[in-house]
């Protein structure tokens, strides 16, 4: 725990660091606070992305390619929920978590449970062929045609000159919320317990009697009800389309490797960080696409501490 | 082993053939020579993919136009000879665009139409130039596929340097029309070579009109899914008009953060921006579409033809013609002029008659479509459209015009 | 290795004559069905037999593509010496982004992510660079000399066809010879176990980074083929995930760590894809739903390699031909 605080502490003052320079760059205080704003807003939705994704490579050890698919589905979900039931997008929550943990249970009983402790190329394939199936099942059932569902209550709050939508700021809470949810599931009950063990040792937990198939199905069920509930939370700020979910899916592996394997804070923090990479860059790099220097963070982790900046080194 | 092998090289072989021997049953000698027969004309375009959405309709209107000139007797110095149009979905994929093109024109078509996108309209124009087929794109802004030296690709719509020089002078106009002061306007654009290139001739432009532009705002709008930071630095700025150049999803972004970010700006126009003028825009945008500009081609709304031809789709399909299909539409009665000129099914003699044409068009342009060297069409140039009560309306030049521009309310 | 090598000569004299029995159309399917095999059998070097698995075979591509591009379009170079420099550079690039993500000792799924992120890079690097045409892409010239110096043809005729098979024959031969040389048992032996094959001193590092190297030289060929046949390279055709994913597909279904596998994984997709087309551009009447919708051959697809990942886990190719172990 005081190694996490610690860590924290550190990333604190580069942040501060790097706030700094891009003042000095962008010559605008109130461009820069906007900057930093828009950023750790966005960070909470790559965070909330992540934090499925962390669960299911952390437990289970797969790198889960169907997960920005898996979030598409929750946008579907809502948007069509939305526009013909008129539901509010937020009330959808209720419909896509457990959509998608159905969906997540189904899919790791019948599919993936079957190349557990088999080729890691076989597993990246399996999910790869589960999100492009999703995908072009989406567009053919719904075809390429873009969906905006708008908040009839969305207004923009204002913070130090800086200014957010209010559904920003929702998708932003929801994150941190799921964050803390998850969290306590983790750390606070028994459940949350025998995934961990599961996770260290699997041959162990399952000598001590626990179920480690089901546990393997419950966990990636509940990292699929992530994306889910990210899907929701996301809807209201993007257009809605079958590949909606994909570049949410790209940059969640680099915050779950940023953040380290399995690990919930390491997904918040590493989305901020990733979050404001790109808003901040954008002030230092003008014209250059903001990824660039994503995926430059992203390989210089890889190299230098591929345990992530939270997890422990193997 | 030897099992194996003979094993390996049957299946591989045995696939291969009957594979590709029992798909499609395309393919056959071209008939392009048959007198007798139905004109073929082959139209690609985006029927799949994130394009679709206009792609299918073009498709829909390229039909239509030729269901029209049937009915109206077909061509007259061919004997009556009726249009038939052969669709193909290029998926918005370069490579399948070109295996399309090739598909159609063995399949006898004597002209293409397409494609929207400027990749898959390089393509096309290869297999045209290749086969000797003349292909009229519709839309595609790229003005790089026109400096080939390509003799059989002909441009309907404006080219991106006139977009964007009548970008800067309707903004002045705008301004002037509206009673509004603007010396300085910022520019916002997607990264690519589209709202670059659109850019510099808007801001080429600009100076000679003694508008001062900056800053210049980029952002990459594959990836974008948040603009205000760009929008807080249009602000910072303190600039009295905004040009925007854009695609469809960041301009619903741009429009937005406009309305959170509250940029104190008098006019926000898009250049031949993707979003602004859809008809589509004001559904998705709500409240925050008010208002706002766009310089764009567009079919001349002041002229009876265009509203036989939107009532006609409307009848037909049951929804709006947009511009950009309306263009495909287009597309087809120029073709079919050609036809008419060169009283001729030999595609070589269609391009001559093509490049010799001078074609009245209800496309809101500076005067008939004739093409120039490289095949632009040389009076090709946009209007200014505004979204006026959720609705979007020409504005500007008032002769185009169906209702006056409205000032931003302060 | 003469029997194996003797079956690839009897599969290239069997091929050869296809472009003069097949429809025009279908040729461009038999094309891209060679295309698809070129660049499964060099990601089949370094992931199957290599034990590398790479998720970012479009960056190998992509620079074969452009390299090839640029080379014909400013100093009017044949394609031929295009490709050879493409192979140059992408052998090159394999060679360096490799030895990093070997030296830091990068696994699994990590080095999977890594060659992910050095082939986004190059695509985000194209896309803004003024250089190679930027979102637009390099279009090469059509017109001009003809021949096999220019690799210039007419559209459908069957020199395409046999440019193709010839480069594809060229790269199974050459895994074909790898894999019997010393370097090539080597290479198997590391896969097998690593630390073994270091303390029986074989340079684990070095014969990784081979084989990465050879790998991205045979991928650059495909690279440079496609941009001579299709005459065009944008960043998303030449560097995007799709590309990668269209290595990885035939070699997987086919078999993976077989000679013979990512042949045939070819020759099963690419008219997979054109079935599909035509199946969707005129369905029979109780398909009718189908009627101008996409997506149908992706889906083709991935139901197909979701059922060979679960069910065949060897390929085609292993599941049918080879006897039990």
């Amino acid at each position: 725990m005081n190694r996490t605080i610690s860590r924290a502490g550190l990333a604190a003052v580069v942040a501060a660091a790097v706030i700094a320079g891009a003042w000095a760059r962008s010559g605008s205080g109130t461009v820069t606070a906007q900057a930093v704003l828009t950023g750790l807003l966005l960070g909470g939705v790559y965070a909330l992305v992540a934090m499925g994704l962390t669960l299911i490579f952390g437990v289970l050890d797969i790198v889960n390619f169907a997960h920005g698919a898996f979030m598409t589905l929750g946008m579907y979900a809502t948007a069509l929920l939305a526009s013909s039931a008129g539901l509010n997008p937020y009330l959808t929550l209720l419909v896509s978590v457990p959509l998608l943990f159905g969906v997540g249970y189904v899919v790791q009983r019948h599919m993936v449970s079957r190349t557990m402790g088999g080729s890691l190329a076989a597993q990246l394939l399996l999910t790869l062929g589960i999100a492009m199936l999703l995908e072009n099942s989406l567009l053919l059932a719904f075809s390429g045609d873009t969906r905006t569902v708008p908040v009839s209550f969305d207004t923009p709050l204002r913070v130090l000159g800086a200014v957010a939508d209010l559904s920003r700021v929702l998708a932003f809470v929801g994150a941190m919320s799921l964050a803390g949810a998850v969290w306590l599931l983790l750390t606070r009950t028994r459940l949350g317990t025998a995934i961990r063990a599961v996770a260290a040792n699997p041959e162990g937990a399952s000598l001590v009697g626990l179920d480690v198939r089901r546990l393997h199905a419950l966990t990636f069920a509940a990292g699929t009800a992530c994306a889910g509930a990210a899907g929701t939370l996301v809807t209201p700020l993007v257009t809605v389309e079958p590949t909606a979910g994909e570049l949410f899916n790209i940059i969640g592996f680099v915050v779950v490797v940023l953040g380290g394997l399995g690990s919930v804070p390491g997904a918040v923090a590493g989305g901020l960080i990733i979050g404001l990479t790109e808003q901040l860059g954008g002030l230092y790099l003008p014209g250059q696409s903001p990824l660039l220097v994503v995926f430059g963070v992203f390989v210089l982790v890889l190299l230098w501490r591929p345990q992530g900046l939270f997890g422990r080194p193997a | 082993m030897r099992l194996k092998s003979c094993i390996a090289i049957g299946t591989f072989l045995a696939l291969t053939v009957t594979a590709c021997g029992g798909s499609a049953p395309g393919g056959g000698a071209p008939d392009a020579a048959d007198a007798s027969g139905t004109i073929k004309i082959g139209s690609i375009h985006p029927l799949t993919g994130a394009l679709a959405f206009d792609g299918q309709q073009m498709s829909k209107a390229v039909k239509l136009a030729a269901e029209e000139i049937n009915n109206a007797g077909g061509i007259k110095s061919l004997g009556g000879a009726k249009l038939e149009i052969l669709g193909a979905d290029s998926q918005g994929k370069p490579e399948v665009g070109q295996s399309e093109a090739q598909r159609l024109t063995q399949a006898g078509a004597v002209a293409l139409v397409g494609p929207y996108q400027s990749a898959v309209a390089a393509q096309v124009a290869t297999v045209a130039e290749r086969n000797k087929v003349p292909f009229v794109i519709d839309v595609a802004s790229a003005d790089d596929i026109l400096k080939q030296g390509y003799t059989y690709t002909f441009r309907l719509q404006p080219s991106s340097d006139t977009l964007g020089r009548y970008g800067a002078r309707y903004l002045k106009e705008l301004a002037d029309r509206t009673g509004q002061k603007v010396t300085k306007v910022a520019y916002l654009h997607e990264q690519t070579d589209y709202g670059t290139s659109t850019f510099k001739s808007f801001s080429d432009e600009a100076a000679k009109l003694g508008l001062e532009v900056g800053p210049q705002i980029t952002y990459d709008a594959l990836k974008a899914s948040d603009l205000t930071t760009e929008l807080t630095k249009v602000k910072a700025a303190g600039v009295d008009a905004l040009a925007v150049t854009g695609y469809y999803r960041d301009g619903l972004l741009t429009a937005k953060a406009i309305a959170s970010v509250q940029p104190e700006v008098k006019i926000v126009l898009g250049v031949s921006h993707g979003a602004f003028s859809s008809p589509v825009f004001p559904r998705d945008g709500g409240a925050v579409a008010e208002g706002i500009y766009d310089s764009n081609f567009n079919y001349d709304a002041t002229k009876p033809e265009s509203k036989a031809v939107l009532d006609a789709f409307q009848a037909k399909h049951g929804e709006e013609l947009r511009f950009i299909p309306f263009t495909s539409y287009e597309c087809v009665r120029l073709i079919a002029a050609a036809l008419e000129k060169a009283a001729s099914r030999d595609p070589v003699k269609i391009r001559e008659a093509l490049a010799g044409i001078s074609f009245e068009t209800v496309l809101a342009f500076d005067g008939p479509v004739e093409f120039d060297e490289s095949g632009q069409n040389k009076n090709a140039t946009p209007v200014v459209l505004q979204v006026q009560d959720g609705k979007v309306v020409p504005v500007h030049p008032a002769a185009k015009a169906v209702a006056e521009p409205r000032p931003a309310a302060e | 290795m003469t029997r194996r090598l003797i079956v690839l000569a009897v599969i290239g004299v069997a091929l050869a004559p296809l472009p003069l029995l097949l429809p025009a159309a279908q040729e461009a399917v038999a094309v891209r069905a060679l295309l698809f095999a070129m660049m499964a059998v060099a990601w089949n070097l370094m992931s199957g037999f290599g034990g590398l698995f790479s998720f970012g075979h479009a960056a190998y591509f992509g620079l074969g593509a452009y390299t090839t591009a640029l080379l014909t379009i400013e100093l009017g170079l044949s394609p031929w010496i295009g490709m050879l420099a493409g192979m140059a550079v992408a052998a090159a690039f394999g060679a360096l982004t490799g030895y990093l993500a070997v030296r830091y000792r990068l696994k699994g799924a990590y080095f999977a992510l890594a060659t992910f992120a050095f082939a986004e890079m190059l695509r985000l690097a194209a896309l803004n660079s003024e250089l190679v045409g930027g979102a637009v892409g390099l279009t090469l010239p059509v017109t001009g000399e003809q021949g096999w110096w220019t690799l210039r043809f007419d559209v459908g005729d069957p020199a395409y066809f046999w440019v193709a098979l010839l480069l594809m024959l060229g790269s199974v031969a050459t895994v074909i010879v790898l894999l019997n040389s010393r370097a090539g048992l080597n290479l198997l032996a590391v896969r097998e176990d690593e630390t073994a094959a270091a303390a029986a001193g074989v340079a684990v590092v070095r014969h990784k980074i081979m084989a990465i190297g050879v790998s991205a030289a045979l991928t650059a060929v495909a690279g440079g083929f496609y941009s001579v046949y299709y005459l065009f390279v944008s960043p998303d055709l030449a560097f995007g995930a799709s590309v990668s994913i269209q290595a990885i597909l035939p070699a997987v279904i086919g078999g993976v760590g077989t000679v013979w596998g990512p042949l045939i994984g070819a020759a099963v997709l690419a008219p997979l894809s054109d079935m599909a087309a035509t199946l969707v551009r005129t369905p029979p009447e109780f398909l009718a739903f189908l009627q101008g919708r996409s997506g149908l051959d992706v889906i083709m697809y991935a139901v197909l390699l979701i059922v060979v990942v679960l069910a065949m886990p060897r390929g085609l190719y292993g599941r049918f031909a080879r006897r039990p172990r």
